[in-house]
């Protein structure tokens, strides 16, 4: 019948839509490749005119050169190192700050969500404050506001504020007690480590033999007491087994510095990448007399320095530290010496970023409370759980699936938003990427080692985000 | 007692007894203290210690507000408001806010809904500064906005003005305001200018004028370009569909900074010699459409995954063609169910503008930073700049919370994000 007839009639090949697919799209890649072609031009033109410093137009030589500048804290650069490494001590310092700001930032919106959906009124409007009032405000006026206004207006060294002996907070910093390992103690780090691995490991084999029986629980507790094992053992190993080096030796300047290392080479002098010095090693002063004229430690490079010694050193002896030392700072001259010390830059930095962050993650955490089935309370209750079991082991694990999806795009932001550090001044990333810039010229380079850095932090976040996301996955049948 | 006899045996027939009113404990202010902060004992610490940590804050705070010094802001609030913009030609940012104004009320009139409820924030605001002594000129400005905006609701709400009509007048607005607040067109390369007031270059626009413009300008210039990505995203042209993915995930992945520097410093160098360098409000504004433009292509590609695919079968069906198919049933249906998210991203980018001030234009953190530095107050102990700065995070906290306010009830009147 006529369906035959109409079987063979094909539409002409323009309105046929897979011809049409394909001519929109190479017209699309045509205008493409043309405006890349002409914005490229224009820009190979502009740069030969303006005859920047970087060499041709992509040359990546300049990373090899020598920065020629220092950079205010992170892992120790010299200038005369390269601007490859610089860049390297900015990502470190981008991940410094972005790796606590997160944890931080967790706690935070975790215990201002959970207060947030709380049955306390009082609590509950106060943690509603706390939230709107920063997530409706800029983190570059927050940041600011708390560089500027907040921590530049706290008291000077002189009279810095004490923080109950642990510590003191000045408008140069805050200055905290931290105990690091000393030079006995270097091998602590593996044990460290290893402690870590042993309690993971017992953790698993706890928890599977506790499945296995039926008794309720978590191997968390059994992997902790591992790892304390572990450590314990590390430290009285340190502790009996390892000694001050044969060669210990020290050199005094000035009659109130110096420094105390091994004397690899034995030539009795320091020679900086060839000596070590000695960490955190308990040192005694004596002058001329033989009087005891100061005690103390040296740093964790070895170095000590005294100020307004009553009179100049010229001898020196040290005894066998503990493998951990307590390092309390001390003011010397117009600073602190010893502990740890947070800048100003980067507290301002990570303040920001955690209490901005945190406002957002407890919104997340609400809605995914909230998220979570009435009945799941109610029958919780039923089985007589307390409100924080019922929150602990019954709520937020299911709340966990919706919340960890936002989650992660916070956490890239918290990353992401760190780029402000520019700001006040702390060298991350960006920072160090302007500074290169603005010395080699090196414009689309510095532009594009940045996005590719941003890019690869997201990705790798991403992964560990999906892969985590799909472990609290809701197992269906 | 007389109907005793209808009824059977098992019906209760005494009388129940008199309602008794609940216990004290239970209604009233002690009902409420204790069902909402002394429920139990672990409830009754809480509280306590809230109160001590909130009544500790409280007290520093108005301390602090009583003490603190905030002539700096009174004296240069011109400078907050509209930046160095020449004062003899302020007519022309007040000309543009008596424009907006009005045709806000007439929206608000028509539109209803949201745009009510923003109206509403804008006359509460008007108001406000119709009050306040800021001089005489400037209060006149804000009655007179006040009284269009009123008038221009009425107008809307009686008057049927065609959507098509108030959407073209709004379309519009955007490039009248640029041409007001310049003074005239003027592309020397081009060969046009006209002038009816002496030109006002941009780098004179500043504070919470140039914040706003940018914020508007911004998401208005990348609302086409997000929705063109969002399509392409959807669609199944596997070139323009990895493009489009590219281009989203590399704007999303990067810091907007990373854009904004790239804009000042690049910009210039990717287009021909003989254009001249583009302003830096036009490199700041270029940067933050393509910002902005993928994240609102996230947002459209939501409402577009959200339309039932019957919708499309249907205007199949119908006949309709791939671009009639998305101009009367796919678009105008997931733009509606948008609008929230893409509030929400205007607040963010209304945040994100303060940016700009570490790229050198003058909005208002920028202005923030400049006031601290006068030489007025260095004699200030403590300086001035938690003052400046709290009261630029009040601005940004009014226009920000308003709108998200407004944003959330309209959102729970639809019944938009309930589960």
């Amino acid at each position: 019948m006529t369906s035959s007839t109409l079987a063979h009639t094909r539409p002409p090949f323009y309105r046929d839509t897979r011809t049409i697919a394909i001519l929109l799209q190479v017209l699309f890649l045509i205008v493409v490749l043309v405006s890349g072609w002409f914005l490229y031009n224009n820009m190979v033109t502009r740069m030969a005119a303006g005859n920047t410093a970087a060499g041709g137009a992509l040359s990546w030589s300049f990373l090899s050169q020598t920065a020629g500048f220092g950079i205010s804290e992170g892992p120790t650069f010299r200038p005369e190192e390269s601007y490859s490494r610089a860049y390297l001590i900015g990502v470190i310092n981008t991940l410094r700050v972005g790796i606590v700001g997160v944890i931080l930032a967790t706690i935070l919106g975790l215990f201002a969500g959970i207060a947030r959906v709380s049955n306390n009124w009082l609590l509950n409007k106060l943690a509603s404050i706390y939230i709107e009032i920063f997530r409706s405000t800029p983190l570059l006026v927050q940041l600011l506001f708390w560089y500027v206004g907040v921590i530049a207006a706290l008291p000077t060294v002189q009279d810095a504020a004490d923080l109950a002996g642990i510590g003191y907070l000045t408008n140069r910093g805050m200055y905290l007690t931290w105990i690091y390992p000393s030079e006995t103690g270097r091998a602590l780090t593996w044990w460290l480590l290893g402690g870590v691995l042993v309690g993971l490991l017992v953790s698993w084999l706890r928890r599977r033999q506790l499945e296995r029986t039926g008794v309720p629980g978590s191997g968390a507790l059994a992997g902790a007491a591992a790892f304390v094992v572990v450590v314990g053992v590390g430290y009285a190993v340190a502790m009996f087994t390892t000694a001050m080096p044969a060669t210990t030796n020290y050199e005094l300047r000035r009659g109130d510095r110096g420094v105390l290392f091994e004397d690899l080479n034995g030539n009795n002098a320091f020679d900086l990448n060839v000596d070590r010095g000695l960490a955190h090693v308990p040192i005694t002063l004596f002058d001329a007399d033989g009087q005891v004229i100061a005690t103390g430690a040296t740093d964790g490079d070895g170095a000590f320095r005294f100020v307004d010694l009553p009179a100049a050193a010229t001898r020196i002896e040290w005894r066998t530290p503990a493998p951990l030392a307590i390092s309390e700072p001390q003011r010397q001259g117009f600073n602190f010496a010893g502990g740890i010390s947070l800048t100003p830059e980067f507290t301002a930095l990570l303040l920001a970023l955690v209490a901005y962050t945190g406002a957002f993650i407890a919104e997340i955490v609400r809605a995914g409370i909230n998220a979570v089935n009435k009945g799941q309370w109610e029958a919780s209750r039923a089985l007589g759980l307390s409100t924080g079991d019922t929150l602990r082991m019954v709520v937020l694990p299911q709340a966990l699936r919706v919340i960890i999806p936002p989650l992660t795009s916070q956490y890239l932001n918290l990353v992401k938003n760190s780029s402000l550090a520019i700001a006040v001044g702390y060298p991350d990333l960006f920072n160090i990427s302007r500074t290169i810039v603005n010395q080699t010229g090196a414009e689309v380079q510095g532009i594009l080692l940045v996005m590719a850095t941003y890019l690869s932090f997201s990705l790798i976040t991403s992964l560990f985000m999906n892969w985590y996301n799909k472990r609290v996955a809701l197992v269906e049948r | 007692m007389a109907t005793d006899v209808h009824s059977p045996s098992w019906v209760n027939t005494n009388h129940p007894a008199p309602p008794q009113r609940p216990p004290a404990s239970e209604v009233g202010v002690l009902g409420w203290l204790r069902t909402n902060l002394f429920i139990d004992i672990g409830n009754s610490i809480l509280t306590i210690v809230t109160l001590i940590v909130l009544y500790y804050i409280v007290t520093n705070l108005v301390q602090w507000a009583i003490g603190a010094y905030w002539t700096p802001i009174w004296v240069n609030r011109k400078i907050f408001a509209v930046g160095l913009y020449p004062t003899a030609q302020l007519w022309q940012p007040a000309l543009v806010l008596l424009m907006v104004s009005a045709l806000f009320g007439v929206s608000a009139g028509q539109w209803g809904s949201m745009i009510r409820g923003l109206g509403f924030g804008l006359g509460v605001l008007l108001l406000a500064l119709a009050l306040i002594p800021i001089g005489l000129e400037a209060q006149l400005v804000m009655a007179g906005s006040l009284a269009l905006l009123v008038v221009g609701y009425f107008i809307g709400a009686r008057l049927p003005i065609p959507n098509k009509l108030l959407s073209i007048a709004w379309i519009l607005s955007l490039p009248a305001t640029l041409i007001l607040l310049l003074g005239g067109l003027n592309f020397p390369a081009w060969g046009i200018s006209w002038t009816f007031a002496p030109l006002v270059d941009t780098n004179l626009w500043g504070g919470l004028m140039l914040t706003m413009l940018l914020a508007v300008v911004g998401i208005a210039l990348s609302f086409p370009i997000g929705v063109l990505l969002a399509l392409g995203r959807r669609g199944n042209l596997p070139v323009i569909k990895y493009f489009c993915v590219g281009y989203i995930e590399l704007i999303r992945g990067v810091p907007l900074i990373t854009l904004l520097f790239m804009g000042m410093t690049m910009l210039p160098l990717f287009l021909p010699s003989n254009w001249g360098n583009p302003s830096q409000l036009v490199r700041a504004v270029t940067a933050i459409t393509f910002f902005s433009a993928a994240y609102l292509a996230e947002n459209v590609r939501g409402g577009l995954q959200a339309i039932p695919k019957g919708q499309y079968e249907a205007a199949e069906a119908l006949g309709l063609g791939s671009f009639d198919k998305l101009r009367f049933i796919i678009l105008p249906q997931a733009l509606t169910k948008v609008i929230p998210a893409i509030v929400g991203q205007f607040i963010g980018l209304f945040k994100d503008t303060s940016l700009v001030s570490l790229v050198g234009l003058l909005e208002l953190v920028a202005v923030g930073k400049a006031v601290i530095q006068q030489p007025e107050w260095l004699g200030v102990p403590g300086g001035v700049a938690k003052e400046v700065y709290v009261f630029v995070a009040f601005v940004f906290f009014i226009f920000s919370y308003g709108m998200s306010f407004v944003s959330r009830k309209l959102e729970n009147k639809l019944g938009f994000g309930k589960r």
